[in-house]
């Protein structure tokens, strides 16, 4: 009877959290109608948003991948000092608030820095630009790559990468012909992640970009400055279509972390 | 190509796992490196192969001093004990890997790999993942991979121990025919003395990062040199003795073992290496030891020292019996046909004055008619 009564009251208590996570969403789905969703998208002020954020989210996870997965082969392959430091660098935007994340991008990159001078000096403005919300962007969500990537590269059996030297393979050849090929389920689930971590970004990009409508306004920003002009149906419109991308993305990272465990042998 | 260690050391967390190890393989040669578990031997292995770089020493594969080359220009060829197949590549391209790298055309890559291939009779094949392979066809997989670029030497990391004894008599038969078909030089590493038995043209006892004995097996195993060879081989009695008198060509030797309730003489084949009062251990391989029952009468020529049969365990066509005799404990390996004893029964352990060789440490050397422990 004691186990029975525990079994329920575990279920009970999962029941409640499941309702936490279902019932906003289903509110979310609620408030509006299809007419007003349809409406709504034809926005050019909500198409802005949508481009303005697939554009910077995309080159977003385009730049996170040539620059993350050095640092990942690094991480997993190799012993060097300071290793633990560039560990938590690495992890430090992900615990970082983003607010925070933004000020320091601000401090560095904005016109009364030395960076920001020089920067402004070539022709090159980042701040209020959409340049400023890819770099705030890859801030704050390259480190789910470089994580991903990592434990993809370390789940590699060592004498598979001893195997490919032994037989005449240099070390780039290896890296292109088995150590990419047996990660790439990994470095996919990475790239969705940061993909769908850039893409709800908000407190870094407002920070650095500000919320200038068909110019720096991402989906995220746009949603916010549009409930508090009280636009209540173009916010829902904007995060219905964002919870959809999450709810994608999810599906895919899940199915590629399964993958990877099958493929690693 | 030959392979030459010199004075190779190799530490590792301040702990020495080489030290001063020199090693000569000839051309052609199937060598062995056999011993326990941390003896050193994959350690040796992967020096040779570059994946470790040692501290101290030089490598030499045939005249290159490859020393402080990586793997990859050290033209090697390397089997895994793991087998360590590409997961993501099908039989056909794990094979044409290495070929692939030195960039040779795909049409002879094709003819190369499918020869290879039908070598271990795994055509049909082809076009499997290594997650569908048995053992046995993982192994034969990794050998020809290894050897389809044709490397200067083949270096093989306990590449049988996964493996059923079933298909590893197969894939050690294959393994040797291929290997004098192609006449490469080979260093094989392994704990089991069987394989190095059937495969080795020498065998070099690795303990503690150290080379104990490097003989021919059917040498080694007959004439250990050390304490821990014999031990290592199976030769478990030791006889700690002192030369006590030295006849024309017989010694009489004192055996003083812990727990022995009295000194013990016996019989001892005339080894020109001792003189008197010399501490020699003596080895005395169990198939040597004769069992007598109690009240027969034994043979004259024989040494022989009362025992009790302290158990007995089936061991194939031999029955090994742990004997308690005089406070020291003796090991006999016996026929199983003429095994008749039980335990607890008392009988006389018996064994002729040339049974007993001396773990001297040095290399035995031929003679036209046997083989004989020299002095110095």
């Amino acid at each position: 009877m004691k186990g029975i009564a525990f079994d329920l009251a575990v279920s009970l208590i999962a029941a409640v959290f499941v309702c936490l996570l279902t019932l906003p969403i289903f509110a979310l789905f609620t408030a509006t109608s299809f007419v007003e969703l349809v409406n709504q998208f034809s926005s050019p002020l909500v198409l802005s948003a949508i481009v303005i954020s697939l554009e910077t989210s995309l080159i977003v996870v385009f730049l996170a991948l040539c620059l993350g997965l050095p640092v990942a082969y690094l991480l997993a392959t190799k012993q060097f000092r300071g290793k633990e430091i560039l560990d938590t660098l690495v992890d430090l935007p992900i615990s970082m608030p983003p607010l925070v994340a933004g000020l320091a991008l601000l401090i560095l990159l904005g016109g009364n820095s030395k960076l920001g001078g020089l920067l402004n000096n070539c022709g090159i403005d980042l701040i209020f630009s959409k340049k400023g919300i890819i770099i705030a962007q890859l801030f704050v969500s390259s480190p789910f790559l470089i994580k991903s990537a990592r434990g993809a590269f370390e789940s590699i059996n060592n004498n598979v990468i001893d195997a490919s030297l032994t037989l005449g393979a240099s070390k780039f050849y290896t890296f292109k012909k088995v150590l990419l090929p047996l990660a790439k389920n990994g470095i996919y689930a990475g790239m969705v992640m940061t993909w769908a971590r850039a893409l709800g970004e908000f407190g870094a990009t407002s920070m650095v970009a500000g919320c200038i409508p068909y110019k720096t306004e991402t989906m995220t920003v746009a949603i916010y400055h549009n409930v508090m002009s009280g636009e209540l149906g173009s916010s829902v419109a904007i995060a219905l279509l964002l919870t959809i991308f999450s709810f994608t993305s999810l599906l895919i990272f899940k199915s590629r972390i399964r993958g990877q465990t099958a493929v690693i042998v | 190509m030959g392979i030459l260690l010199e004075k190779i050391s190799k530490n590792y967390n301040g702990q020495a796992v080489l030290k001063n190890l020199n090693l000569e393989i000839v051309r052609g040669e199937f060598h062995v490196l056999l011993g326990p578990s941390g003896g050193g031997k994959t350690t040796t292995l992967s020096v040779i192969a570059g994946l470790i770089r040692q501290d101290r020493g030089s490598v030499f594969i045939g005249s290159r001093n490859v020393s402080r080359l990586s793997p990859e220009k050290r033209k090697i060829g390397f089997v895994f004990q793991d087998y360590a197949l590409f997961p993501h590549l099908s039989v056909f391209d794990n094979v044409a890997y290495g070929l692939r790298v030195k960039k040779i055309k795909a049409s002879k890559i094709s003819v190369r790999v499918g020869h290879y291939l039908h070598k271990v009779g795994m055509e049909k094949e082809r076009d499997k993942f290594p997650h569908e392979l048995s053992g046995g066809q993982k192994q034969r997989v990794a050998l020809i991979r290894a050897l389809v670029t044709e490397p200067e030497v083949l270096l093989l990391d306990e590449p049988m121990s996964n493996l059923d004894a079933l298909t590893r008599e197969t894939i050690a038969d294959e393994l040797k025919s291929i290997q004098q078909e192609m006449g490469m030089t080979t260093v094989y590493v392994t704990h089991n003395q069987g394989e190095a038995v059937l495969l080795g043209d020498r065998v070099s006892v690795l303990n503690h990062g150290e080379i104990e004995q490097i003989e021919s097996p059917d040498e080694l195993f007959c004439h250990p040199k050390t304490e821990f060879v014999a031990r290592f081989i199976g030769a478990k009695n030791i006889l700690k003795a002192r030369v006590i008198r030295i006849n024309q060509h017989e010694a009489i030797a004192q055996v003083n073992n812990s727990g022995l309730a009295k000194p013990l003489k016996i019989r001892v084949k005339k080894y020109p290496i001792f003189e008197k009062g010399k501490e020699i251990n003596l080895c005395i391989h169990p198939e040597k030891i004769i069992l007598k029952r109690e009240d027969k009468v034994v043979d004259g020529n024989l040494n022989q020292i009362r025992g009790k049969i302290l158990d007995r365990r089936n061991n194939g066509r031999f029955v090994k019996a742990r004997i308690a005799a005089g406070g020291m404990e003796l090991h006999a390996a016996i026929p199983k046909n003429i095994f008749d004893f039980e335990t607890n029964e008392n009988v006389w352990v018996c064994f002729a004055p040339d049974t007993p060789h001396p773990l001297c440490g040095k290399r035995c050397r031929a003679t036209e008619t046997e083989r004989r422990c020299l002095k110095g």
